[in-house]
């Protein structure tokens, strides 16, 4: 395992201007020939969750201003994960034409995806944390935690995203369930609503979802403005590690078998 | 000093059935004990051990199936090996399929740039060589136009001076390719034949017999994934013919 840990860090470190190349190409390519270009990465998600904002909190009948701050902060590492997870499920795949043709270290193609829809998701959250402000959200020290929670959250979804991206090789029914399944788990994660409201027989289920602590990491210091409890912390820890674990485990034993399998 | 060996390499490939039952065969199906396979397995090279030492001109011949671009890929690590194992030193060049790495969406010049940083020049070195590439491929005015909109021609020569703008220790060709103009497939020549002079060792798949006898120094006739013979290119060549036209 170290030593193949120690390959896959080479392997990113010799490969790192590919990596950029790949990261830039992801985030600029989007929006060539659009007025806005790279400002649709921020407009996109306001949008959304502007909208979100305004039909949950009259539907709920809460606060508009609060529940937009609660929304927000929720949507921030919701989206990150669910745009990890989907595309993940295509990194192999789209890239066949590569793969086949020429080498590259396979860990190339679902790392920067991740690359790239943090660097997206850390500027979005920056455009948020100022309209957060702006409503008047809370501002203290706890928002310092954020770096923590991003790298979190980083870890957390690359080990998924991994695991997503190679099965999907294998089995490629897969695409389309996660799709189903990422439609599903955010209903069943507190992103619209408090988690003690999700209560009696399903209420286990909140207990269990290992996306619910890393929620906790943002919306703990942007919504309620203290720094998480060392419980979340410590179970955040435990689910970024072990999925990261988990991904790179199935990475490492499959990553030379994806090439017949394309 | 490059070289290259292969001991018991072995590459088994998978092939998948594509093809869905009917309703009728699937209800069929469910009382048969035996399923149909939806694939089968094949080795597309079986047991190969070669040396490759610096100097060596390897010309590889055989029939279509052969495993002949299956082996060159190996050699370039895009398959990897189950059984047996390939060490390789020096930097390859392969010239498999020249811009493949291409991104239609963006213009030539980032496209020397992700496809040299793919084909393993560093930043520094891609800096350096821009200028000589876009002007080789005489595209100067069109260098910061988007890949999807340039000519067959263009995308070729683009593609061509991209892949041989550094001399290589170990240059891999699959058939030699030129792509152009007149004016363009002469310059393209020669700076293949410059190439493949000062390469330390040379590894074609070619069925142009008189290229190989030309260009090569050792000729390695492949079959079925089996070395069949390995030796000069006169007598290897000679004995492939005859037996191409027996059997």
């Amino acid at each position: 395992m170290i030593k193949h840990l120690t390959i896959i860090t080479r392997q990113l470190l010799t490969y790192q201007y590919v990596l950029r190349q790949l990261v830039s190409q992801q985030i600029v390519l989007r929006y060539r020939r659009t007025i806005l270009g790279y400002l649709w990465t921020l407009v996109n998600p306001l949008m959304m969750m502007s909208i979100m904002a305004v039909v949950f909190s009259t539907l709920f009948k809460a606060d508009l201003v609060s529940f937009a701050i609660f929304l927000f902060a929720g949507m921030i590492p919701w989206n990150f994960f669910n745009s990890m997870v989907a595309q993940s499920s295509t990194s192999f795949i789209q890239n066949e034409g590569l793969i086949k043709k020429i080498y590259i270290p396979k860990i190339v193609f679902p790392f920067s995806t991740a690359v790239a829809l943090i660097i997206d998701s850390m500027l979005s959250f920056v455009a948020l944390f100022i309209i957060i402000l702006a409503i008047g959200g809370p501002l203290s020290w706890a928002v310092l935690f954020l770096p923590i929670s991003f790298l979190l959250l980083f870890i957390f979804s690359l080990g998924v995203g991994l695991t997503v991206s190679i099965l999907t090789v294998f089995f490629r029914d897969l695409q389309y369930v996660v799709g189903i399944a990422l439609q599903g788990l955010f209903f069943l994660t507190p992103v619209l609503y408090k988690p003690e409201s999700l209560g009696g027989r399903v209420a286990w289920i909140i207990q269990i979802n290992p996306i619910v602590p890393f929620i906790d990491l943002f919306r703990t210091p942007l919504y309620l403005g203290h720094l998480p409890s060392v419980q979340t912390i410590s179970s955040a820890c435990l689910f970024a590690f072990f999925s990261l674990g988990i991904g790179l485990l199935i990475f490492i034993k499959q990553e030379k078998s994806i090439v017949f399998r394309l | 000093m490059s070289s290259i060996s292969t001991n018991n390499l072995s590459i088994k490939f998978r092939v998948y059935h594509d093809r869905s039952p009917s309703l009728k065969e699937f209800a069929a199906n469910i009382f048969k004990h035996e399923k149909i396979p939806a694939y089968t397995d094949f080795f597309a090279i079986k047991n190969v051990t070669l040396s490759i030492q610096a100097g060596d001109r390897i010309g590889i011949i055989g029939h279509n199936g052969a495993g002949k671009s299956t082996f060159l890929k190996s050699i370039c690590k895009i398959y990897e090996t189950f059984e047996g194992d390939i060490l390789v030193t020096g930097r390859i060049a392969p010239l498999l399929e020249i811009g493949a790495g291409f991104h239609p969406e963006f213009t030539g010049r980032e496209n020397i740039h992700l496809n040299g940083a793919i084909l393993g020049y560093t930043k520094e070195q891609l800096k350096t060589i821009e200028s000589e590439i876009i002007a080789f491929a005489e595209l100067d005015e069109f260098i910061d136009t988007a890949v999807k909109y340039y000519s067959t021609g263009m995308y070729m020569r683009l593609a061509f001076s991209l892949a041989t703008a550094v001399d290589p220790d170990i240059l891999v060709l699959d058939e030699i390719f030129a792509g152009g103009d007149a004016s363009f497939i002469g310059k393209a020549k020669n700076r293949m034949s410059q190439m493949i002079d000062r390469a330390n060792i040379l590894i074609m798949v070619s069925h142009d017999h008189h290229l190989i006898a030309a260009l090569c120094n050792r000729v390695i006739w492949l079959d079925h994934g089996k070395v069949i013979a390995d030796g000069s290119p006169k007598e290897i060549l000679e004995r492939y013919l005859n037996g191409q036209v027996i059997s």
